[in-house]
């Protein structure tokens, strides 16, 4: 988390709490937040479809990372369609509702898969917007 | 909290059939804000500026938006701090904002949600010498830094303008009626200006200009016919009979008929879940907050029975929610303004 920022004398390292600081169940609440910290390796279908004129990809099948942000799956849309930087392109789940970028895949599949597919739309204008 | 009581079953019926305890909770909701201190990165303070007053406070709206501080905070920043040549070189549209640990903060994250997110992340800190409270859940100002240029981008995901966060707002609606009711029909259904008005409505931070456009897309909590005694606390009650009759409209928005609850569930330095939620168990009774922490986070929320002691906590806009609330009731009543259960889950001390 933290980065190249200003080095603030009043900021509190982000240490590990030390055995004496916390209770037993605090210690036990930790690691089970480990747990669900853990990144879902598992892979999930995305399938992109065309909307207006955009244009449609040879492949539309992918297996996507589910811990990946939707962000990346916007990424990945652009760098297959070869598509510019700066040059619109809008992303729709459902033919319904843009996703925020921040998402997971993961999420998103668990909500809005359609028969074991995450469909993403494309297009070229705001359809749904 | 508590003195309010937790379910839908009380308070008279409205004209327009909104119960008062939902209005209540709702305005509850609306009205909530929290304190934000925020501090211009001294390394980028332009030249002449006056550094003793390069902090500015404000009691920022809960379900209002760091991009629509921005006007305020750039005319005191201007008007005090900024030498007026200097000030003038400066784009607004490469400012960002920063946690004093070092987190950057999302445009289109409420700030009540980005306020509660730093609250549970910091139960996983070692504790401050100035925390006492046994969940710390005390109000202390969330101390920003204010960054004047070179943008993450990347990181942020979004440009900060007002614009940019209306379309993430109105995306986040979207996704919320169609978890609801598995369309957006309601969303679409509404004309421009409705669109438009929800959005003023938080802008202008204007409780009655934002539920006369929210009351069409939220579903109520009102009883399924009028002319019925008070629900009893039977929950299939709200169950949709099969033949129900389609032109009873409250039926048809009752939180109770919705297919899934928009719920997000946020964990200390994420990560944040979300999937489908339903309003009823599969034996009739309500979907209940405890239950479905013990579902999802079972390892925190020990399902009964479970004697031990509490391992973490759920907040929602800042206070802590009585396991028994029914998630539809959440839906219909704490929602954020845009439309979303966001349950932030800290760790006990």
């Amino acid at each position: 988390m933290a980065s190249g920022s200003p080095d603030d004398s009043g900021r509190q390292a982000a240490l590990p709490w030390t055995p004496g600081d916390v209770s037993e169940s605090a210690t036990e609440a930790l690691q089970a937040l480990d747990t669900y910290k853990k990144k879902d390796p598992s892979k999930v279908v995305v399938r992109f479809k065309a909307v207006g004129n955009a244009p449609i990809m040879r492949q539309n099948f992918y297996k996507i990372t589910a811990s990946n942000r939707f962000q990346a799956v916007i990424q990945f849309l652009r760098k297959e369609l070869a598509w510019k930087a700066g040059d619109p392109l809008f992303t729709y789940i459902n033919l319904a509702f843009s996703p925020a970028p921040d998402d997971t895949v993961s999420n998103l599949y668990k909500s809005f898969a359609t028969e074991g597919h995450l469909i993403v739309n494309y297009s070229t204008t705001a359809a749904w917007g | 909290m508590s003195a309010y009581g937790t379910t839908r079953h009380h308070g008279q019926t409205s004209a327009n059939s909104t119960p008062a305890s939902t209005t209540l909770f709702r305005r509850l909701t609306w009205e909530g804000t929290v304190p934000l201190e925020i501090r211009v990165d001294s390394k980028e303070l332009p030249a002449n500026s006056d550094r003793g007053l390069e902090c500015y406070y404000i009691q920022a709206p809960r379900v209002s938006y760091l991009p629509l501080l921005m006007p305020e905070i750039r005319r005191f920043l201007m008007d005090v701090v900024f030498d007026e040549a200097a000030g003038k070189m400066l784009k607004e549209e490469e400012w960002w904002f920063e946690s004093e640990e070092g987190t950057l903060l999302k445009w289109h994250w409420p700030i009540g949600l980005i306020y509660d997110n730093h609250t549970i992340s910091a139960s996983i800190r070692p504790p401050s010498q100035t925390s006492t409270s046994h969940y710390n859940l005390q109000v202390t100002p969330l101390k920003l830094i204010l960054h004047l240029a070179s943008p993450p981008t990347e990181k942020l995901l979004l440009s900060p303008s007002a614009e940019s966060c209306k379309q993430a707002y109105m995306g986040q609606l979207k996704e919320a009626d169609f978890i609801r009711w598995g369309n957006t029909k309601r969303m679409t259904g509404l004309r421009k200006q409705d669109q438009d008005g929800i959005w003023e409505g938080i802008k202008e931070h204007n409780f009655d200009d934002y539920w006369r456009v929210a009351s069409k897309i939220v579903p109520t909590t009102a009883p399924a016919r009028s002319s019925s005694p008070p629900p009893s606390t039977n929950p299939s009650m709200h169950i949709r009979p099969p033949s129900a009759d389609p032109q009873s409209a409250p039926d048809r928005d009752n939180a109770y008929n919705v297919r899934s609850v928009p719920v997000r569930l946020y964990l200390p330095d994420g990560p944040v879940m979300q999937d489908v939620v339903s309003p009823t168990l599969e034996d009739g009774s309500a979907h209940t907050l405890v239950h479905y922490l013990s579902t999802h986070l079972p390892l925190l929320f020990p399902p009964a029975p479970y004697s031990g002691p509490e391992l973490a906590y759920a907040m929602m806009h800042g206070v802590l929610v009585p396991p028994d609330a029914e998630m539809a009731w959440l839906g219909a009543c704490m929602a954020g303004a845009d439309g979303w259960v966001s349950v932030c889950v800290g760790i006990a001390r």
